[in-house]
């Protein structure tokens, strides 16, 4: 998984922002949402990035990973990463 | 935990937008007038760009590299590259080349006239997001007439390398009471081109529009016309082919912007740096601040008294965008 050719990321003190330069769309990322993309952007598939996102976040990894999960799904719907 | 989803932010044609842009540590867009010089005289351009008139105080060198180098620091993701024709500054493949091989996406906004095969095969090579060509017509008369020194055929044959290269491109349309009639055609050569996108919006009364307006002004029957036309293009063309047109004047645009400031800078050839194209107001020049210092000065900028009064005073004088390169500076 990655980002999709036309989206940039940016990290943010609020978290972060993605550009999506074709429509010209700004998506704000809040810090836990900016970890996910940091990780996407670091390259691997679905599931080494929601392993690696579990490892780096407390709580319940069941909760984190269903999170993350349903955060990939919602990137991918609007384009903005692809496999 | 909690990851909310992504949350997007109003896009519009030119202006990446957020309403946390405010809390943005620096410019999403950055749109660059490179040059004022253009080998065409258009009776509508807002820039009043032409043959020799190339500011005299325009960005040497090694500014603009030490521009650009800021811009790369500072994460900008987005630039575009206009002018005047930005295809005449003797830098524009160099610069291209800067941006493009440090990540950034990059447009281009060209009057279409240099797109030879070797610089489509160029931008191509280099990774230009996109290439934006006005094409305000769908016939050589009408596009002749609105694009003084043009040529449409030299044009179209422009965009169709850039199709055969592989350049992503987009056509703008400005309308005027002699082409208006042709939005439907334009829409349907646009897509004909291989375009993915078509912008159009009202023409707005500044630069050289001010003395040709007689010649350009749309009555408001037939913009009515023209937004259903493009109502209707958007919904043929959905999937195919991005449709966008800004069917709001310009006092409206403006109202939003002081509640919502696009996170965009618009560079001017000499470095200056404007808060809109439409407003005079300038926050900072590029040949003696630096990039994060004007983009902390652009977001204070937007709450100066001034700006405000400008806009209110536009809507008792719409005819005050005359003075739109009367710079203010803040």
């Amino acid at each position: 998984m990655k980002l999709s050719k036309y989206v940039k990321f940016r990290e943010e003190k609020f978290g972060g922002v993605l550009f999506e330069t074709q429509s010209e769309k700004v998506f704000t990322l809040n810090p836990t949402a900016a970890a996910v993309v940091r990780e996407i952007a670091a390259g691997g598939d679905e599931d080494q990035i929601a392993v690696r996102v579990v490892e780096r976040c407390s709580g319940d990894a069941g909760t984190i990973q269903h999170e993350v999960r349903s955060f990939l799904s919602d990137l991918r719907s609007k384009g903005l990463v692809e496999d | 935990m909690a990851i909310p989803g992504a949350e997007a932010g109003q896009a519009t044609r030119d202006e990446a937008s957020t309403a946390a842009s405010e809390r943005l540590s620096a410019p999403l867009y950055v749109a660059w007038q490179i040059t004022n010089e253009c080998n065409f005289a258009c009776m509508h351009c807002i820039e009043e760009s032409g043959p020799g008139k190339r500011f005299r105080d325009e960005l040497d060198e090694t500014q603009v590299f030490a521009a650009l180098e800021q811009m790369m620091a500072l994460g900008v993701p987005y630039l575009s590259f206009s002018g005047g024709e930005p295809m005449t500054h003797p830098l524009f493949f160099a610069m291209v080349e800067y941006a493009c091989e440090r990540g950034a996406q990059l447009k281009i906004e060209t009057n279409g006239h240099y797109l030879t095969e070797s610089a489509c095969a160029r931008m191509r090579d280099l990774g230009v997001k996109a290439v934006q060509v006005s094409l305000d017509g769908a016939s050589r008369a009408a596009f002749n007439r609105i694009r003084v020194l043009g040529e449409f055929d030299t044009v179209v044959a422009g965009i169709r390398r850039l199709r055969d290269a592989g350049v992503p491109v987009e056509i703008n349309f400005s309308p005027t009471r002699f082409n208006v009639g042709e939005i439907g055609s334009a829409v349907d050569l646009a897509y004909e081109l291989g375009a993915y996108s078509f912008y159009t919006g009202r023409t707005m009364y500044t630069g050289n529009a001010v003395k040709a307006w007689r010649h350009l002004e749309v009555a408001e029957d037939d913009y009515a016309t023209f937004f259903d036309v493009l109502r209707a293009k958007s919904l043929e063309y959905r999937g195919r082919m991005r449709v966008y047109f800004h069917e709001a004047g310009l006092l409206e645009e403006l109202r939003y912007r002081l509640r919502e400031p696009a996170a965009l800078l618009i560079v001017l050839p000499n470095g200056l740096v404007k808060l809109i194209n439409a407003l005079p107001f300038v926050c900072g020049d590029l040949r003696r601040d630096r990039l994060e210092d004007v983009w902390a000065r652009f977001q204070s900028a937007w709450r100066d008294p001034r700006v405000a009064n400008f806009v209110d005073e536009l809507s008792r004088d719409p005819g005050k965008t005359r003075v739109l390169h009367q710079w203010i500076h803040l």
